[in-house]
């Protein structure tokens, strides 16, 4: 990047260097001004065709596009001259013309680019009060995906993302002049493994998901960062929830790991958040049954299942908890000789995104598998099944016991079950703990590619339900083997104290992008 | 020091109440013969003598289209825009497809009548209205259902228009 040559330009005023090559637009982005844009979109090749972007560049008789214009040394641009200003009114009085004005109804309102600049730099009435506009009836474009030809304003990014990134060119510009719309192959859907991108490319309501469809406004919507658990690629994604509830999840770019898309597979994983079968108070075994209690007497009574020491102790955890249960719950049976183990769904074949290297629905759909191993934990469920018989401790952290049996458990004296929902086998633990899910809590997970990344909290945890990371931290406390933790970032701490391959980490440090452990360990 | 009290004397006729209770009494009994101003509310109600003003705020009524279903497409401005929070609306489709409030409730006795949600609704669905009795036996019923909304029939708040203050 040092060796990269500069060139320096001046943009409303502000002098910026930006290396040769980059666009107006993107310099300016820089410059902190938005130049207004439709089709032009970083994760797409340039088309420079909705002429929204239009800005004056001193020295050029004509208007530049911002998008397809590259910086040159000394330039001035205008991005609000006069000139500029009236041009890009007169692209939006064009846009105008026959898009239908049902805000509304319409669920791009509110994160609408039409109604966004319209509202910024258009013309405040009409000309064409009396002309009727162009009426076509919405399309079904296989999948996920609606199309509404009236709102749209013809920008092709979804043209271009099946075409060059998908790399499964379906769709196109049908028609020409005022009669152009987006046409799909007669034989074909959208139903492409990533095609539901479009949705979020779209920069109007012409593109529409039928699962968000009528569910929420966007302006109801809270946006909380996270990270996907639907497979090990650690796609960054956005939680849309409203008042509690996961309504929708949306690609948080992120350069190294997924640009700005996820797969639908991904993009579908959020009804497990909301699920309303949870267990909500911790649950202790008394003569066989289990039976509501409250945490003071939950957690003593785990301290006590727990205490002993010497003897064999079987973990077996689920491959999308965070790094920092995976690091307590090793540390809780430090006493006795650990069977530490997970199991992954896997399915055959990855489904890749063809014009980004690097990003596709893996075939190992857990989203910390890479951090459980670098914990020690071993992908080897069924002998760690086996070693049930016999161990001294039993602790199972959100494992749904597929194939585990009930007497299993309730064989093994001291079993703890520490989860969300509570399956049949989990009746046979001497202790239930309800814990928060990804969704309700603070926490770390490592991709595939050893990329530690952090995820948020987006809603509020049912009933009595905490999470991992605090309900390990006051079973270790109760033994006197460390204090209370405040927050996630504190079982972080004390991880990358303790674990290598965490070493120099800290939440501060992973940002919102997440950093390899190779980085952490080169910077160290 | 000592206190000095000073009589003072004064003329028969100032001192009598007499006159002054008559001349009271005079005024009290003239007002029985004059035009009355009180309203018998509630066996009386306003007639041509006393009207409600038509920017009068009260509660809401739901204006409905030809086919008599609500105007409303559940934009979830109104929501929005409320100051008391007590409107509630849950978005879903009539059978032809069309955005349709599956839900819609108002909170009265939550509601300040501020008339924001009649002024934002683009479809001149919700409105505040020219109506003053609300009694009812049991705090539930004061949420108003979709329904019930749309059965009100009292004429609706014309608002207060600031490039017509006056109403003219």
């Amino acid at each position: 990047m040092a060796d990269q040559a500069l060139v320096t330009l001046t943009i409303e005023g502000v002098e910026v260097s930006v290396p040769k090559g980059t666009t107006i637009l993107e310099a300016a982005k820089q410059a902190g001004v938005l130049i207004p844009h439709y089709c032009y979109h970083p994760g797409l090749p340039i088309a420079g065709v909705c002429r929204m972007c239009l800005i004056e560049v001193e020295g050029t008789p004509k208007l530049q596009i911002g998008c397809a214009t590259e910086v040159a040394q000394g330039q001035v641009v205008k991005v609000f001259g006069d000139e500029a200003l009236k041009a890009r009114e007169s692209v939006l009085e064009f846009l105008l013309i026959n898009h239908p004005l049902d805000c509304p109804i319409c669920d791009q309102a509110g994160e609408c680019e039409l109604q966004n600049y319209v509202f910024q730099e258009g013309r405040s009435n009409t000309r064409y009060a009396e002309y009727a506009k162009r009426f076509s009836p919405v399309e079904d474009f296989g999948a996920d995906v609606l199309y509404v030809p009236n709102r749209c304003i013809l920008c092709t990014r979804c043209v271009r993302f099946m075409e060059h990134v998908a790399e499964e060119p379906v769709l196109n510009v049908s028609e020409r002049g005022d009669r152009a719309f987006i046409g799909i192959h007669p034989d074909a859907t959208l139903d492409h493994e990533w095609a539901g991108n479009v949705v979020d490319l779209c920069p109007v309501g012409s593109l529409i998901s039928k699962d968000f469809l009528h569910k929420a406004r966007a302006w109801e919507l809270d946006r909380t960062p996270s990270v996907c658990t639907g497979c090990s690629q650690g796609c960054n994604i956005n939680l849309d929830t409203r008042s509690d509830v996961v309504v929708r999840i949306r690609p948080r770019p992120n350069p190294e790991v997924n640009r700005h898309f996820i797969c639908d597979t991904g993009r579908m994983h959020y009804r497990w958040m909301n699920r309303g079968d949870r267990i909500e108070a911790p649950l202790i075994s008394r003569g066989g049954e289990l039976q509501a209690t409250d945490w003071d007497h939950a957690l003593s009574e785990a301290a006590r299942l727990v205490s002993g020491s010497g003897g064999r102790a079987v973990v077996l955890i689920s491959p999308n908890a965070s790094n920092e249960a995976m690091f307590l719950a090793k540390r809780l049976v430090a006493q006795f000789t650990a069977t530490l183990a997970f199991r992954v769904e896997r399915v055959d074949g990855e489904i890749p995104l063809s014009g980004v290297p690097g990003l596709a629905l893996r075939a190992e759909r857990a989203a910390n598998v890479a951090g459980a191993t670098a914990l020690g934990y071993r992908d080897d469920f069924d002998a760690a099944v086996q070693a049930i018989e016999g161990a001294s401790l039993v602790i199972v952290v959100a494992d749904d016991l597929e194939g585990v049996s009930r007497e299993a458990l309730q064989k093994a004296v001291n079993a703890v079950y520490i989860g969300t929902i509570l399956p049949d086998a989990a009746r046979g633990a001497a202790l239930v703990l309800p814990v928060a899910n990804t969704a309700e809590e603070d926490g770390t997970l490592v991709n595939r590619d050893g990329r530690v990344q952090r995820y948020l909290q987006a809603k509020s945890a049912p009933g009595m339900a905490r999470p991992v990371w605090w309900v390990l931290g006051e079973v270790l406390k109760e033994l006197g083997r460390g204090e209370s933790l405040f927050s996630a970032d504190e079982a972080f701490a004390l991880m990358a104290e303790a674990e290598g391959s965490f070493r120099g980490l800290s939440y501060a440090n992973l940002g919102m992008h997440g950093r390899t452990m190779s980085e952490a360990r080169v910077s160290v | 020091m000592a206190i000095t009290v000073v009589t003072v004397r004064r003329p028969e006729d100032d001192v009598s109440y007499l006159r002054a209770t008559l001349k009271g009494m005079a005024l009290t009994f003239g007002h029985l013969f004059r035009k009355k101003v009180t309203m018998q509310y509630p066996e009386q109600k306003s007639d041509d003598t006393w009207e409600i003003s038509t920017r009068w705020r009260g509660t809401h009524r739901m204006l409905t289209d030809e086919q008599g279903r609500a105007k409303c497409v559940a934009c979830g401005l109104c929501p929005q825009v409320c100051p008391a929070n007590c409107i509630k609306l849950v978005p879903g489709e009539d059978e032809e497809g069309n955005r349709y409030p599956l839900i819609y409730e108002i909170d009265e006795f939550r509601c300040v009548f501020c008339g924001y949600c009649q002024e934002v609704c683009p479809e001149e669905a919700i409105h505040v209205g020219v109506h003053y009795e609300n009694a009812e036996y049991e705090r539930e019923r004061f949420v108003y259902d979709l329904e019930r909304l749309c059965a009100q029939t009292h004429p609706v708040s014309t608002l207060w228009d600031p490039s017509d203050p006056k109403g003219e």
